[in-house]
C-alpha cells in the first residue's frame, strides 16, 4: 500500500530520518517504535507531506507522493492524528469531524455562499455522516460542545474520527494512547480493530509496548533516525539490538 | 408554537425598524443628518464585516484595509469619470478589481504569520495611500481629491440620503446573508479551521493557501464595495480618508464589537460612530481615543460588545434553567466568547 525507499530527511546538519525503506501492508496494523528522538514523528511528517524528504521516494497506491503537499496527500487517502493534540478547539465536536470531510464535499465557493439546493443537501448529509462517525467512538452526545472542552481521551478519539471522516485508505496514528487511562487504552485497542474492519490500514507510533505487541502485525524499529530492526512483534521483542537500544546497553 | 413566534418576532421587528428608520429620523426627529449617519453605519458595517471574514474567521490580520476601501472608492469614481461607466456598475467593477488585488496580495502573504502579515499589510496600505496621493499625471486628483456624483440606477438618481439609505441597506443585507451562508458552509469551516490550527487544517485536506487567498479576496470585495458606497455618498474623496488611521479604525470597530459574528461588526460600528459624534469637538485626539479604546477592549472585554451580550445571555439562560448538571457544559461554551 505504502512504500518508502531510501527516505532521508535532514534539518540542516541533523539527519532525522536516514535511508528508511519500509512497506505498509494493506489491511494490517504496522507499528513504528523506537526511543524518544528516534525520528518516528518526523517519519510521519515526511510521508504526510509536512516536511518533504531530502531524498528518497514515497509511493502510495502506485503514486509517488514525496513532493506533494499535505492536503493533496490527504485527498489521495492518507490521514493522520498528531502526537500533540491538534483539534480545532473553538469549533464544535461535530464541525471538527466535518472539517475532516472537507475534501469529500463537492460544493464550490459560489454554491456555498448562495446556499443552493445541492449545497443544503450535501451539508445535511455531511452532518448526518459526521454524527455516524461520532457514534463510532461514542462521542455523539458531545456533538455540539466545543472540541476544547472534551477530556483528553475524548480529544484523542475525536482526532481519530476527524481523520477517518475523509474515508482514508491509511491512517497514521501518532501515540494515540498517550495520556489515556487503562480503560481508554482497552477501548482504543478494540477501536483499532473496528477501524481495520472498515477497510482502513493503520500505521501506529506508540510507546505503550503492551499495546503495540498486542495489536500490530508487523513492527519497524527506529533508532537515531535509522531503521534498526523489523519483524513480527515476537521477533522484535527478542531482537538483541532492540533490547540494547531500549535499555541503553552496548 | 410560542417558541417559533419568538424566533420570528425578533427579525421581523428588526426588518421593520431598518425599513422605517429614515422616516423616523427625518419626520419623527427632523434629523436628516441622522439619515446620513445611518448610511455611514451601513457602509462601515459592510467594510468591517469584510475585515471580520479575514481576521475574525480566518485569523489573518490586516492593518491595511484602508487600501481596499480606497481601491473601491477611487476605482469607482475614476471608472465613472474617465470611462463614463454608470455609477452602480463602476462600484461593482471597482470592488471586483479590489478582489483581484486582494488575491494577488494574499498569494505571497499567505506564507506570513501574524506579526509579519501585519507589517506586510501596513506596507500595502501605505503603497496604495502613496499612489492615490501622488498619482502619475494626477489621475486621482492627489491631495486636491476628486468630486463625483451619487449613484444612478438606470437613470434613477439617488439624490437624497433616504434613497441612498435603501440602496446601502440592500447591499448590506445581501452581503451579510452571503457572509452568514459562507460561514455555515465547508468554506467557512475551512477558514475557521485555519484560524484554529492551520497545521491540522492542511493535514485534514484543507488547501490552506487557497483558502487564505479566498479570505483575503472576499474581505477585499466587502471593504472595497463599502469604499465605493462612501465615495458616492459623500461625493468627494481625498487621500486623507484612506490613510493608515482608517485601517486602525476598522480594526477598532471590529474588536470593539466582537470578532467572528454577524452582530459583532455592526455593534462595533455603532459604538464607535456614537463615540465619534460625541467627541466631534475633540477630533485632534481621535487616534488617541481609539488607542485607549482598543487597549480597554482587549484587556477588559476581549469578546467585544457581542461577547459581553453573549455572556450575559448565557448567564440569564443558565439562571432560568437552573439545572446544575447542564451548567458545567454551558460555562465551557461561554468561553467561546472570550476569543
Amino acid at each position: 500500500m505504502l512504500t518508502t525507499e531510501h527516505l532521508t530527511l535532514k534539518f540542516g546538519g541533523l539527519t532525522a530520518n536516514n535511508d528508511i525503506s519500509l512497506t505498509i501492508n494493506d489491511g494490517k496494523i504496522t507499528g513504528l517504535i523506537g526511543p524518544n528522538g528516534a525520528g518516528k514523528t518526523t517519519f510521519f511528517n515526511a510521508i504526510s507531506g509536512v516536511y518533504p524528504p531530502t531524498s528518497g521516494t514515497v509511493t502510495f497506491d502506485g503514486v509517488r507522493i514525496e513532493r506533494k503537499r499535505p492536503h493533496e496527500i490527504n485527498e489521495l487517502g492518507i490521514t493522520r492524528t498528531y502526537q500533540v493534540i491538534n483539534l480545532f478547539r473553538k469549533m464544535s465536536v461535530v464541525e471538527n469531524v466535518m472539517v475532516g470531510m472537507h475534501d469529500r464535499l463537492t460544493q464550490n465557493f459560489f454554491q456555498s455562499i448562495f446556499k443552493v439546493g445541492s449545497e443544503r443537501r450535501e451539508e445535511k448529509e455531511a452532518r448526518e455522516r459526521a454524527y455516524e462517525w461520532l457514534k463510532f467512538v461514542g462521542l455523539e452526545k458531545r456533538a455540539s460542545d466545543l472540541a476544547g472542552s472534551l477530556s483528553y481521551g475524548e480529544q484523542r478519539q475525536l482526532e481519530i474520527v476527524r481523520g477517518l471522516a475523509s474515508n482514508p485508505k491509511l491512517i497514521l496514528l501518532d501515540e494515540p494512547a498517550a495520556g489515556m487511562n487503562s480503560t481508554e487504552k482497552e477501548e482504543l485497542n478494540t477501536l483499532m480493530g473496528r477501524i481495520l474492519e472498515k477497510g482502513v490500514t493503520i500505521m501506529l507510533i506508540e510507546h505503550d509496548m503492551k499495546l503495540v505487541m498486542n495489536v500490530t502485525d508487523y513492527i519497524y524499529v527506529l533508532n537515531y533516525g535509522k531503521l534498526l530492526a523489523q519483524g513480527t512483534p515476537a521477533e522484535v521483542q527478542n531482537n538483541p539490538d532492540v533490547i540494547a537500544a531500549y535499555l541503553g546497553g552496548d | 408554537m410560542k417558541k417559533t413566534m419568538k424566533k420570528t418576532l425578533g427579525p421581523v421587528i428588526g426588518a421593520a425598524l431598518a425599513l422605517a428608520l429614515p422616516f423616523i429620523l427625518r419626520n419623527g426627529f427632523d434629523w436628516n443628518y441622522g439619515v446620513q449617519l445611518a448610511c455611514f453605519f451601513l457602509l462601515y458595517a459592510i467594510a468591517v464585516s469584510g475585515l471580520d471574514i479575514l481576521f475574525g474567521y480566518a485569523g489573518q490580520i490586516s492593518l491595511g484595509h484602508a487600501a481596499f476601501f480606497a481601491i473601491g472608492a477611487y476605482g469607482s469614481v475614476m471608472l465613472h469619470q474617465y470611462a463614463n461607466i454608470p455609477v452602480f456598475f463602476s462600484m461593482i467593477i471597482a470592488a471586483a478589481f479590489a478582489t483581484v488585488v486582494g488575491a494577488a496580495l494574499a498569494y505571497p502573504a499567505s506564507k506570513l504569520v501574524f506579526h509579519f502579515l501585519s507589517l506586510a499589510t501596513i506596507a500595502f496600505g501605505e503603497v496604495v495611500y502613496q499612489f492615490v496621493s501622488q498619482s502619475p499625471g494626477s489621475i486621482t486628483g492627489n491631495f486636491t481629491g476628486m468630486f463625483t456624483q451619487t449613484v444612478s440606477l438606470f437613470g434613477y438618481k439617488l439624490n437624497s440620503f433616504t434613497k441612498y439609505y435603501y440602496f446601502a441597506l440592500a447591499a448590506a443585507v445581501i452581503l451579510l446573508v452571503i457572509k452568514r451562508n459562507m460561514i455555515k458552509s465547508r468554506v467557512g469551516r475551512a477558514l475557521i479551521a485555519i484560524r484554529e490550527n492551520s497545521h491540522a487544517a492542511e493535514g485534514m485536506g484543507v488547501n490552506v493557501r487557497k483558502y487564505k487567498i479566498i479570505a483575503f479576496a472576499v474581505s477585499a470585495f466587502y471593504t472595497a464595495y463599502a469604499g465605493a458606497l462612501y465615495a458616492h455618498l459623500v461625493r468627494y474623496i481625498s487621500p486623507d480618508t484612506f490613510a493608515y488611521k482608517q485601517s486602525v479604525m476598522f480594526m477598532t470597530m471590529l474588536l470593539f464589537g466582537g470578532t467572528a459574528s454577524i452582530a459583532g461588526p455592526m455593534s462595533g460600528v455603532l459604538a464607535v460612530q456614537a463615540l465619534n459624534e460625541c467627541l466631534r469637538s475633540a477630533e485632534t485626539y481621535q487616534m488617541l481615543i481609539y488607542g485607549i479604546l482598543l487597549l480597554t477592549v482587549i484587556v477588559v472585554m476581549p469578546g467585544g460588545i457581542s461577547g459581553v451580550v453573549r455572556d450575559v445571555a448565557a448567564r440569564i439562560r443558565y439562571r432560568k434553567s437552573g439545572a446544575a448538571a447542564a451548567g458545567d457544559k454551558k460555562e465551557e461554551v461561554d468561553d467561546h466568547a472570550d476569543n
